[in-house]
């Protein structure tokens, strides 16, 4: 598998930086921000082929932020993320074109795994245009 | 006058054709004196009579049924103009109630450089202001839910681990169901190869069924999660519940949009429209079965390699 863009919205440092940690690990390109205003400030800046975002964050929520990232960049897939099961959250981020939702703790295997879905998802589309 | 009739009044004289057939062969055969022939030509009448009267059965049920596909034709042709008009409103609403939005939270920013006489004055003020917000959202969330009936999304195909995708979903909904004493039972068949179909849209209609067997039921019950083969090459996902189950009279119209049994407010009575459309768009099929007080079952047919659809028009 090639190697891909990932970008981690999570306002929990500890989760975040281990995350980012362990998936350049695994040879992917991983930044990480703490809140959806710095993640819409840093896709404004360079390109992400997936976005794994936290539901619940203080300021933007995730699904204000996925909103806005799904506007202005359809193509980018956007998992998220959360700690809680929450239906009506999940029900419209499912709505609003996210990829898939993902309960927290998740392990990384398996986040990979959707992860290159999501971008295999994204060169397919992008094929299409 | 115009010889032409409406088509539906064209047999209007056959109620009649009998009884005069029958007036005039008496009338011919009184003449005539001859008592034979007379008994004959009422036995003749009579057979005509009895011929006209089947004509006229299946003439009848002829009649039934093309009235019965017209109005399939003319709900479908209804819906899909329902679906453009709605649609239309739904975004020349939007921009409105963004506007409304956008003022309520310039409101909240004014109100807190704003100085009151009566504290009290102040909160009602503010919850006034929420009320508002809160209003406009549940009206976004109805025009929202119109557009996506009526977008057409061409689905995006991949391999899916279709076990994978179901045990996400119940996952998703076991937090919120056991609040309410309700199982989610999983019966997979394990031996399910790579399904060809788009993952978030599946998972959205699985997501939204799921929901609707959990609402379905009031307390305590069980959601069973069936996947399993539906012949050579077709997958089937059954969801089942042990809910209050969907009366009889009301089975064909829950995938009508906006029609929903929950109290106002509660439901736009577009989920399960949305989930057909979605099925349907994945060369699958939904539909349901149910008994009142029992449960009800939403079954999911799905192919196993998905092909493209010819363009709708």
């Amino acid at each position: 598998m090639e190697r891909f863009k990932v970008l981690v919205v999570d306002d929990e440092d500890d989760f975040r930086e281990t995350i980012v940690k362990r998936l350049k690990g695994r040879n992917l390109d991983a930044t990480g921000v703490a809140s959806g205003e710095e993640a819409l400030k840093t896709m404004a800046q360079e390109n992400f082929d997936v976005v794994v975002l936290d539901v619940r964050m203080p300021g933007m929520d995730g699904i204000e932020a996925l909103k806005e990232m799904k506007k202005r960049w359809p193509l980018t897939e956007v998992i998220m993320l959360t700690g809680h099961a929450s239906v009506e959250s999940g029900i419209q981020g499912m709505q609003l074109g996210a990829f898939d939702y993902v309960m927290k703790p998740v392990p990384l295997d398996e986040l990979l795994d959707k992860m290159r879905q999501a971008y295999e998802r994204k060169k397919i589309q992008e094929g299409k245009f | 006058m115009p010889s032409t009739r409406p088509s539906g009044s064209e047999r209007w004289w056959l109620p009649w054709l009998a009884p005069t057939l029958t007036l005039a062969a008496g009338l011919i055969f009184w003449g005539a004196g001859e008592q034979f022939l007379a008994g004959a030509a009422v036995g003749l009448s009579a057979l005509g009579f009895y011929g006209v009267h089947s004509l006229r059965a299946r003439l009848a049920q002829a009649e039934a049924a093309r009235q019965l596909m017209d109005e399939r034709l003319l709900t479908t042709q209804k819906l899909a103009a329902i679906g453009e008009l709605a649609a239309g409103i739904s975004h020349e609403i939007n921009n409105p109630l963004a506007i409304i939005r956008q003022e309520a939270e310039w409101l909240e920013e004014l109100l807190k450089g704003a100085r009151f006489q009566d504290q009290a004055q102040l909160l009602e003020f503010r919850e006034s202001l929420q009320e508002i917000i809160l209003a406009v959202e549940r009206a976004r969330e109805v025009t929202g839910k119109v557009l996506e009936l009526a977008r057409e999304r061409q689905p995006v195909i991949q391999k899916l681990d279709l076990n994978r995708l179901l045990e996400d979903m119940a996952r998703l909904v076991e937090h919120e169901a056991r609040k309410k004493n309700i199982v989610i039972e999983r019966r997979f068949a394990l031996d399910l190869p790579p399904v060809e179909s788009d993952g978030p849209l599946l998972r959205q209609a699985v997501l939204n069924l799921l929901t609707n067997a959990y609402q379905a039921i009031e307390d305590r019950g069980t959601i069973t999660l069936t996947s399993s083969w539906a012949g050579p090459d077709h997958v089937k996902i059954a969801i089942r519940d042990t809910g209050v189950g969907i009366p009889p009279e009301m089975l064909d119209k829950i995938f009508l949009p906006f029609f929903t049994t929950k109290p106002p407010g509660t439901g736009t009575g577009l989920g399960l429209a949305i989930t057909q459309t979605i099925i349907h768009r994945l060369g699958g099929t939904l539909s349901v079965a149910s008994q009142p007080k029992h449960g009800t079952t939403f079954t999911i047919v799905l192919p196993l390699s998905w092909e493209p659809q010819e363009q709708r028009a």
